[in-house]
């Protein structure tokens, strides 16, 4: 069988067995096969995806394919990666086969998207993800399931209608197809001849694009359906559904670059460097950042707070996406791989502390780093990844990215991803506060650490940021690889953009040395004395464990003040309120339309012959 | 290698002791304002001193010690990228975005270890601190868009010699724009008043800093100077002109004249600092925020906006 259809129809194959078997022990060894299986495909993959591989079958109307180049390597990669660990922690933390079943789903699903070569397998796969997806979460919360929902089906539909769209011009569902088509009326239009697509056409084109990948990327202000959906399922689940299935949303918008982008610039010029549509990308992009950092610094639970955060992430890719040069799209790529490292540690970190504690929210929690001082390493490297703390591999891909922006002379966008940077921080340090320093509650005194399981993913993820990080060249050769030419220069350890120089190993060497001076410092003076967190300065006054000395809640109240003319504005609120409407609405017309009298459908009949007659018939 | 080594050991030492000494200039400007005699201008050394030599030290466990460790060496890493006349360690990675950040990550290793002590005044100083860091991070980062953006280069010694060729940056609107917000940035980088809300001595027993004493507070102290000789000599550089004096026929000459020339500029840029600090109240911190989202903010945007047409 063809490595492709191995890639993507194992998962789903582990997933059914894992819940017909249902044994315990069995189901999560068939589901760690299942996931492992893509990995070491992927892995194996390497050397050949410069070749182009590829895989048909015809289903009688159409035909499902994959193929397999430089640029979808690299989100298999990142997916299957990714993926293996959340599976290895959802071994930890599944409560039963149901979600084996769907956990299993939604990685083919992701996979199938990743792969697929043309528009129609592309959407059956983007179904089968979000299909899959929503049971995770329904299996926790009906109301936020079906928040996901709606929002999913109003994206997935404008899709499929863009698609068919396409299809009606093109006559093609074939990536190839279509791009050489839509290339072709570009330079049409260019040269002042006919274009097949119109310009109303492509403004709908765009938007409903935008809608369709915007819902999944968690687009400003396309994302209320993040923080529930993300923060009421699985966590270990929740590692691949933000740190997987948000990068479906990023990898379609580099397609529709691909695809519609030469003819999209063509026909509506370019902002500065950007072109327009792109730079409506990155704007919202931007705000995104803005939004979803502002409102995670908020939360006072833990797995709203990483959720916010996520959005706030996949903000700086579309920012890299939207400017649209080749280095500004490597950026993004680069930060999709580490935004998923890092976000994926992250929520299995979540999960090892809601497995192990039962509590979420902030005010049930501190002083876990004694207890649990493994998991709080694991934490301490995704902490200083996300801060983009160098030598970590989340200041690498955001280092390329702040240079890509601001050297296309966007200083708008530039100040956006600066304040990124210090929102990221920001709600980071309160994250750490909160959970792992100060004062214990009683209740959590027998905290055990992570199980083996979430142990080893955490492990493998944390491992990837730190050598990522040290070593950005890696990463930069596969993504120069994708473009064909150095966009990116340097090597191993310095990435060289031309007009801006990052050098990973010497900030390592210099950091440690600069620690090793400073210790030499430290170690030379007195012993230190350890003493309980209770012997502390409280103004002059004695204090025992009956007094809260940690500041658990409402940890950034001047925020909050400063910004509570802003926090007025709520998207969710705004959908509520058409959610509502609609309801209203169908049930004026059921009152009104099914009145139960039958001289008023005696009436409807006569109305519609009216209009018959009207017509000539 | 050697060299290299004997290059870094020296601006160590020297960003050491010309930051220690501008703790003392703060401490004897302030006192003159404030018609008092004030310290010897080594009196920063001698508190350092001990500091350092305490009999007895606490702690709250390995991040209380660590996360000084970590703020100390992340500002020895900072000012290494930093071009220092012609003495540069890895001045050809000196990038203004990387530098921005590394001026800021031992705030983190400060924070870490005033958390890890659990008490109450450093929680709070440290919200504070995190607020006031987000709040300057907007015309912050507008001032080093406009930059980057004027000089197309993100090399931080590229700007220096273009400032040879085309004069001081804020000899150009766009770029004296940056300054001024930079310069209204510096005051809550270097915590002084009106914005040293994070360490707020007598509102909230120094926040942060509550907790250290003894051979960590010492640490601290060192830290601080370092930080201190960084983000003036950063200042300098990047608006100033830098230091790079072509003079003297000798080299040695040339490097005593061009760190001359670099300390009268960095001394300048800290008497302004401490000018204000001296006559301004501090500010409470939603205060700070709205006033560095609004003026800072509209100077460095449009300095960026200039810069980039």
């Amino acid at each position: 069988m063809n490595e492709l259809a191995l890639i993507v129809f194992t998962p789903l194959l582990a997933g059914v067995l894992a819940w017909l078997l249902d044994i315990r022990g069995l189901r999560e060894a068939i589901g760690v096969i299942g996931a492992a299986v893509p990995l070491a495909y992927a892995a194996m993959l390497y050397e050949r995806a410069a070749e182009g591989l590829s895989f048909a079958i015809n289903l009688g109307v159409f035909n499902i394919t994959f193929a397999l180049s430089q640029l979808n390597w690299f989100f298999v990669g990142i997916a299957a990666l990714v993926g293996f660990s959340a599976i290895l922690g959802l071994a930890s933390t599944a409560k039963d086969s149901y979600e084996w079943l769907f956990a299993l789903m939604s990685l083919t699903g992701v996979l199938g998207v990743f792969l697929a070569s043309d528009l129609m397998t592309f959407f059956i796969f983007w179904e089968v993800m979000t299909f899959a997806s929503f049971m995770m979460v329904l299996h926790y919360n009906k109301q936020a399931s079906l928040k996901y929902f709606l929002l999913s089906v109003a994206g997935a539909y404008a899709m499929l209608i863009a698609i068919a769209f396409i299809y009606v011009k093109v006559g093609s569902f074939d990536f190839g197809a279509v791009q050489a088509a839509l290339t072709q009326d570009a330079y049409a239009k260019m040269l002042g001849g006919q274009a097949t697509f119109s310009s109303g056409e492509l403004m709908a084109l765009f938007g409903l694009f935008l809608v369709a990948f915007g819902v999944k990327a968690g687009l400003f202000p396309l994302h209320v359906w993040a923080p529930d959906a993300y923060s009421e399922t699985n966590q270990s689940y929740t590692a691949m559904f933000s740190g997987v299935l948000s990068k479906a949303g990023v990898y379609g918008f580099i397609l529709m670059y691909l695809l519609i982008g030469t003819r999209l610039a063509v026909e509506f010029g370019a902002f500065r460097s950007a072109p327009k549509f792109g730079y409506i990308i990155a704007f919202l992009g931007g705000l995104t950042i803005i939004v979803g950092g502002l409102l995670a610094a908020l939360q006072e639970d833990i797995r709203k707070l990483f959720a916010y955060s996520s959005i706030s992430q996949v903000g700086y890719i579309l920012v890299g996406i939207g400017v649209g040069t080749a280095l500004s799209m490597q950026a993004a790529m680069f930060h999709a791989l580490s935004h998923a490292l890092f976000k994926g540690l992250f929520f299995l970190i979540v999960a090892t502390i809601l497995h192990r504690t039962g509590k979420t929210t902030f005010a049930d929690m501190g002083g876990l780093a004694e207890k649990m001082p493994f998991t709080f390493a694991m934490a301490f490297v995704a902490i200083l990844s996300l801060a983009g703390i160098p030598p970590l591999v989340g200041f690498a891909s955001k280092w390329v990215l702040f240079e890509a922006v601001i050297s296309q002379n966007l200083p708008i966008l530039g100040g956006m991803v600066f304040f990124g940077s210090a929102i990221g921080f920001v709600y980071l340090i309160r994250f750490t506060y909160a959970v792992w320093f100060g004062q214990r509650p009683t209740d959590l005194d027998d905290t055990k650490d992570a199980p083996l399981p979430l142990a080893v993913a955490m492990a493998i993820l944390a491992f990837f940021n730190v050598v990522l990080g040290i070593a950005p060249g890696l990463v930069a050769r596969e993504l120069n690889k994708i473009f064909g030419s150095d966009v990116i220069g340097g090597d191993l350890f310095i990435l060289d953009l031309g007009f801006g120089k990052y050098n990973a190993l010497a900030i390592l060497t210099y950091l440690i040395a600069g620690i090793a001076v400073a210790a030499v410092i430290y170690f030379l003076g007195a012993k230190v004395r350890k003493v309980p967190v209770t012997d502390t300065y409280q103004s002059g006054n004695p204090v025992t464990m009956d007094y809260n000395l940690t500041i658990r809640r409402n940890f950034f109240l001047p925020l909050k003040e400063t910004l509570s003319g802003w926090l007025r504005i709520s998207f969710d609120r705004t959908y509520r309120d058409i959610g509502a409407w609609v309801e209203d609405f169908g049930e004026v017309m059921r009152n009104y339309v099914y009145n139960g009298n039958v001289q008023s459908y005696a009436w409807y009949l006569l109305l519609i012959l009216l209009i018959l007659a009207m017509w000539g018939v | 290698m050697i060299e290299t080594v004997l290059k870094a050991l020296f601006i160590l030492l020297y960003a050491t002791f010309v930051g220690f000494m501008f703790m003392g200039i703060i401490r004897i400007v302030t006192a003159r304002i404030h018609r008092r005699v004030g310290p010897p201008i080594y009196q920063p050394i001698l508190d350092t001193i001990k500091l350092l030599s305490k009999k007895s030290n606490i702690t709250h466990g390995l991040i209380y010690d660590f996360g000084i460790l970590y703020a100390v060496g992340a500002t020895i890493l900072a000012v290494m990228f930093i071009p220092l006349g012609s003495i540069g360690v890895l001045r050809a990675y000196g990038d203004l975005v990387l530098i921005t950040f590394l001026l800021e990550i031992p705030m983190l290793g400060i924070m870490f270890a005033a958390m890890s002590s659990g008490n109450p005044y450093a929680g709070i100083g440290a919200q504070r601190a995190l607020l006031t860091m987000l709040a300057i991070q907007v015309p912050l980062g507008f001032a080093i868009v406009a930059l980057a953006e004027y000089y197309g280069t993100f090399s931080t010694y590229q700007i220096v010699m273009a400032q040879q060729v085309s004069g001081w940056s804020i000899a150009h609107l766009p770029l004296l724009l940056a300054a001024i917000a930079y310069d209204l940035v510096l005051q809550a980088m270097f915590g002084k008043e009106p914005f040293d809300i994070m360490i707020a001595p007598g509102e909230i027993s120094l926040g942060p800093m509550v907790e250290f004493g003894g051979k960590h507070m010492g640490l601290l102290n060192i830290q601080h100077a370092i930080a201190l000789f960084a983000e003036t000599l950063f200042f300098s550089n990047i608006f100033l002109g830098g230091g790079v004096v072509t003079a003297f026929s000798s080299s040695v000459l040339n490097t005593i004249a061009s760190l001359g020339v670099l300390l009268v500029k960095q001394i300048a840029v800290l008497l302004v600092a401490t000018f204000m600090a001296a006559i301004f109240p501090r500010f409470t911190i939603d205060q700070a925020a709205k006033f560095y989202w609004k003026w800072p903010t509209i100077i460095a945007a449009l300095g960026a906006i200039l810069a980039s047409l």
